[in-house]
């Protein structure tokens, strides 16, 4: 820490205008973590000299020899902007010293819940992307998850060293390959972006608002740089010389004449801006140094003002150049100020996040505290993640006040995610024992933390699960949580290798499941401790974690499995009727599937329990082809809790009694639906229709106790009647190969009952982008299928897309999911033959 | 609900029936919307003579004690019993319990008193709260039933039945009481079911569990004393809102001992037999082979 103090910092968190939040987002392998090495660089935390080979934000030793940050890692840094730059600031600010909080995240798609808490305690982003493979899958979807979260974004077109030095790119190629970035990551912005709340958000050079370089060899530049450096040369304004760096912008050399048109009334050529001024003096420093003109190199140096020592001065070709090119263009110069330029600061984040953030009233003291960023206001502080100690199976909390001031030893009321206002549910008031930063693997005690700072608290982490809020209100209702763009949907079981180890094992998961954002622990019906994650990858850390440092025990593993979800292909043929256990009551019930897009919007969350009924019944008449009638007798949605998308209405005709019975039948549907008949696995986009019902005319014989079961039996027997079926998730695979490897990936996508359904070449280079499904079911061992049937040359991204019908009726012995079906009942130590229609209807 | 004391009523005689009940259950009127207001048990505190109808379950023996506590004298029991054709012992009488029914007659050995047993014939024909007579009902087979006791005991005036919430079953001995010009006693009426459950278990009612048939409840518990499975049965109906004395036929018992035995009852041999097998709330009872009676 040679730069700066904690004290220095801690008075810089009093200048909230001063404070950038930010995350450095991107695809994997496009540089994220490299880059953020140089950027720590400059604020001093590590030496210069080990920039570019530290990746000092992957603190795990997994994360070292993979190559791959797996946790998302935050530092702060401090940086000082000239009187030049400051001009620039469009906000009041104070001083020109700026404390920016970083975090640095995963780009593997199995790891994007660590971005999304990343996200939530952050206001900008610095995209990065790859200027070789371009915008990819990743990049979009966290590029959404941040505008979501409103967000601002700017971007770094990373490894322009790879388009000069790998594929020798022609100036005007670059410039175009360069202006597809742009233009790409424009879309995805302007798809997602909220206009209304933040403005347009679209990135461009000429405003500053994209930087270029190369994160290995730390170096990088805005326009702003070399319009400065010209703007001094050539005496003009630095605003309208950035504008002439960018775009259709040609230069006469001849005439010293700016024109939109590339040849003059002469016919004489002029040359774009962007390639003459920038791209130029930089192509020439790679030629040189390069192909060994070491003396024109000098030269060229010295015409540039960069200072060299003479040690230097020795060094040849690479090292050369990334001295030359560190010196000329400094990667953290220039990506700082872009930071603090055009990043927001807290203040002004907050006063438009306030509304997507606060559940509660907009004009509470908690919301107004929020808006204003007030260090005096009541504390509202959000737990993002959970990061572990030294201490095994503590964990630090780690999160952003967004009003207030936190303290050591300050009583808070910690509201976990359940956390009901005015009830005592998911609620518990503790004291915080220690308040303290974190920075990459260093932490450092600090006495009190004002709103708009990211901040880590010791003494919290048995009260919260995984993310929460920490409030001194006792009106103040929660911060929305979280919601993930990845679910887990690769399931293993682990049990201990000793017996007497299994205490430590139910203990070690429990601390897993604090630890990642994302990762399901729980314990299935037949007493399997399961293991949940968003992919093989995912699972593998998670289980290694769990092994190494969580439980510490020997583990077993099972193979992996994925869940299923059972649904109905049809209408019941006739209804289904089951009579309770006392067999005084009946209901009449029919099964049929919902349509695939219904399901989808309930899932999403856009058509809820909640809506006002005859809004939705008016929805489902119109889009879906409901009787109106029918939808506004909608009892419930199920499984509750989780957008769940089986639907039960009520279509019977005057029968008396039946409000009184309609709790118990929810009760029952509930229950069901978490386990359906042919597997136990959870429902789908079934609707249960209640035709009709007769009940015994004495309450006492018509209670929860007789018609709970009675629906359960009535839900499954109509589901038998229904083609019951199963649905298997499917990934969405992205690959990226060059064109000799496509025969290997086809061979082992179709192996895998994949298909591809889009091949693309990426426009200037010569790699293919391939999109496939995959069967989650055919997943694991994928990607080294695909690494040893490539050469090594095809790297796969898999995320989750859709669950998909699976051929055939899940009930049908002769059938092949019938196969399937008894798998999945063997594992779960069900008699391996699916129950029979007559144990679930009856006879009137 | 405030606990009934039939001997707050002495002296009084019977009482208008709306009054009566509105001593038992105040919010009465607004709550059975639906339901036609149920024939009020009266309560006598006059000494009386009294046939005790019986299903060996352990609400109909409650009663009795009740009926003895309150000074009554229990000269006689009655019992419905499936026809000796009947396919199963479990009929699902909307009236009656039949499961335990072949050990019914023991029960009145263990007290040394007669008993009165009538096979049930008809069926629920009228299947509404209220009851016309209406022929080849089960109602009819109780009202044959208690004839023959009148037969028998002309001295008879009191009938003790163990409904506790069941307006169905209540209504039904209240019309055959009328006819016969007999009085209902049902000390149990209405009584908080939780409540009830324990102080059974703390008197000395010591029942079986023969027969389940709701959520919650399965194989296990079949064959469990009300004590052992009244933690279970309490937790079941805070959880899912199932009766603790099992009066929505939840659950059947059987009884083997009570203060008012002479001897009791011990179980030798029983079958559990399946009455349907639903992987829920399966219904199973236990059928009883060989018991014997031993000297307390």
């Amino acid at each position: 820490m040679v730069n700066f103090t904690v004290d220095q910092i801690r008075g810089l968190m009093d200048k909230v205008a001063n404070i950038r939040n930010m995350s450095v987002i991107a695809h994997v392998d496009h540089g994220k973590s490299t880059l953020t090495d140089s950027l720590v660089a400059k604020a001093g935390i590590i030496s210069s000299a080990k920039a570019g080979e530290t990746r000092f934000t992957d603190t795990r030793q997994d994360e070292q020899d993979r190559c791959i940050t797996i946790k998302s890692t935050a530092i702060s840094m401090y940086f000082e902007l000239n009187e030049d730059q400051m001009e620039d600031i469009a906000d009041k600010s104070n001083g020109n010293g700026f404390l920016i909080n970083l975090i640095d995240s995963p780009g593997h798609v199995d790891f994007s819940s660590e971005v999304t808490a990343a996200l939530r305690v952050t206001d900008g982003a610095l995209v990065v992307v790859d200027t070789v493979s371009g915008v990819s899958v990743q990049t979009e979807t966290v590029l959404r998850q941040a505008l979501t979260e409103l967000i601002k974004p700017v971007v770094m077109i990373n490894k322009v060293d790879r388009a000069l030095l790998e594929l020798q790119l022609p100036q005007e190629d670059l410039y175009q390959t360069f202006c597809r970035v742009v233009e790409n990551v424009n879309v995805s912005i302007a798809t997602y972006q909220d206009e209304n709340a933040m403005g347009n958000l679209l990135v461009s050079p000429e405003l500053g608002t994209v930087a270029f370089g190369s994160g290995l060899h730390a170096w990088g530049f805005t326009l702003r740089q070399f319009a400065t450096r010209y703007a001094k040369r050539m005496g003009s304004d630095r605003n309208k010389m950035m504008a002439k760096l960018w775009g259709d912008k040609f230069f006469n050399q001849a005439t010293k004449k700016w024109s939109s048109k590339t040849t003059d009334a002469t016919g004489k050529h002029s040359d774009r801006g962007f390639n003459m001024f920038v791209l130029d003096p930089i192509y020439k420093i790679f030629a040189t140094t390069m192909n060994g003109r070491k003396d024109e190199a000098l030269a060229l140096v010295d015409k540039l003002d960069i200072v060299l020592t003479s040690e230097e001065r020795d060094l040849v070709d690479k090292a050369l150049l990334k001295v030359i090119m560190r010196k000329f263009l400094p990667a953290a110069e220039a990506l700082m100020e872009m930071i603090c330029i055009h990043l927001p600061s807290p203040v002004k984040a907050q006063a438009y996040r306030c509304g997507g953030l606060y559940e509660g009233p907009q004009d509470d003291e908690c919301a107004m505290g929020i808006r204003k960023c007030d260090p005096s206001a009541p504390l509202m502080l959000y737990v993002s993640k959970m990061v572990p100690t030294s201490d095994k199976g503590r964990f630090y909390a780690f999160g952003r006040v967004f009003s207030g001031t936190v303290r050591s030893g300050q009583k808070v009321r910690i509201q976990g995610p359940n956390y009901v206002p005015g009830s005592k549910s998911d609620l518990f008031i503790k004291s915080i024992q220690r308040t303290i930063l974190m920075m990459g693997r260093y932490i450092e005690s600090i006495e009190d933390c004002p709103a708009g700072n990211i901040i880590g608290l010791v003494g919290v982490d048995q009260y919260l699960l995984k993310s929460g809020t920490l409030t001194t209100s006792e009106t103040a209702h929660n911060l929305k949580v979280m919601k993930f763009s990845v679910s887990p949907v690769v399931q293993i079981a682990v049990d201990v290798k000793n017996q007497q180890d299994l205490p430590k094992l139910i203990e070690g998961l429990k601390r897993l499941s604090k630890s990642d954002p994302c990762v399901l622990c729980f314990t299935s019906e037949s007493g399997e401790h399961i293991v949940a994650g968003a992919g093989e990858l995912h699972l593998e850390i998670c289980l290694k974690d769990l092994e190494e440092d969580h439980a510490q025990v020997p583990i077993k593993q099972s193979d992996p499995v994925v869940p299923y979800r059972e649904t109905v292909q049809t209408v019941s043929s006739v209804a289904a009727l089951s009579k309770s256990p006392n067999k005084h009551n009946r209901i009449h019930m029919t099964a049929e599937p919902l349509q695939d897009e219904l399901t989808l919007l309930i899932e999403e969350g856009k058509i809820t329990p909640r809506d006002e009924f005859k809004e939705r019944a008016r929805r489902l008449a119109e889009d879906f082809g409901w009787d109106v009638n029918d939808a506004r007798k909608i009892w419930a949605f199920a499984p509750e809790g989780s957008n769940g998308s089986n639907l039960l209405v009520d279509m019977t005709k005057g029968v008396q009694y039946l409000n009184e019975i309609k709790d118990s039948c929810v009760s029952g549907l509930q229950g069901s639906c978490r386990e359906g008949p042919c597997t136990e696995e959870e429902m789908r986009g079934c609707r249960f229709n209640i035709m009709d019902v007769t009940l015994h005319a004495d309450s006492i014989h018509r209670g929860a106790g007789q018609i709970m079961p009675t629906m359960r039996r009535a839900i499954y027997g109509s589901m038998l009647l229904a083609k019951p079926g199963l649905q298997e998730p499917i990934y969405l695979v992205e690959i990226q190969c060059p064109e000799n490897a496509m025969g290997g990936i086809y061979g082992v996508l179709t192996r895998r009952r994949g298909h591809v359904f889009e091949e693309a070449q990426r426009p200037g280079t010569p790699l293919y982008n391939i999109k496939a499904y995959l069967p989650v079911a055919e997943s694991f061992g994928f990607t080294a299928d695909l690494r040893s049937n490539t050469g090594g040359q095809a790297f796969p991204q898999s995320v989750f897309d859709h669950w998909q019908l699976m051929n055939g009726e899940a009930n049908d012995p002769k059938g092949k999911l019938y196969e399937t079906v008894k798998t999945v009942r063997k594992r779960k130590g069900l008699p391996e033959e699916v129950p029979g229609l007559d144990r679930y209807i009856d006879k009137l | 609900m405030r606990p009934i004391r039939p001997s707050s009523f002495s002296g009084e005689g019977v009482r208008d029936r709306q009054e009566v009940f509105e001593q038992l259950d105040p919010q009465h009127e607004k709550s059975g919307s639906g339901q036609r207001t149920m024939p009020a048990p009266i309560l006598y505190a006059v000494t009386m003579k009294v046939v005790a109808l019986v299903s060996g379950g352990k609400d109909s023996t409650y009663n009795m004690m009740k009926c003895v506590e309150n000074g009554h004298e229990i000269v006689a029991l009655a019992h419905a019993h499936p026809p000796e054709d009947a396919p199963q012992d479990e009929l699902d009488s909307y009236l009656f319990q039949t499961v335990g029914s072949s050990a019914v007659s023991v029960i009145a050995q263990c007290m040394d008193l007669p008993i009165y047993l009538q096979a049930i014939t008809g069926s629920a024909v009228t299947q509404t709260l209220d009851y016309e007579i209406t022929k080849d009902d089960e109602t009819e087979d109780l009202f044959a039933l208690l004839c023959n006791v009148k037969h028998h005991h002309p001295d008879v005036e009191g009938v003790s039945v163990g409904a506790i919430f069941s307006s169905y079953q209540a209504n039904r001995v209240q019309h055959v009481c009328d006819r016969l010009g007999l009085t209902m006693l049902a000390y149990l009426w209405h009584r908080e079911q939780v409540g009830l459950l324990k102080e059974m278990v703390e008197s000395g009612v010591d029942a079986i569990i023969i027969k389940v048939a709701a959520y919650g409840l399965g194989k296990d518990d079949l064959g469990n004393s009300l004590m052992q499975a009244m933690p279970k049965l309490i937790s079941l109906s805070e959880r899912h809102g199932i009766h603790a004395c099992g009066e929505g036929g939840e659950f059947e018992s059987y009884t083997l001992d009570c203060p008012l035995f002479k001897r009791r009852i011990v179980i030798d041999e029983v079958e559990t037999v399946t009455h349907s097998d639903d992987p829920y709330s399966p219904v199973l009872y236990l059928k009883v082979k060989k018991l014997h009676v031993e000297t307390k």
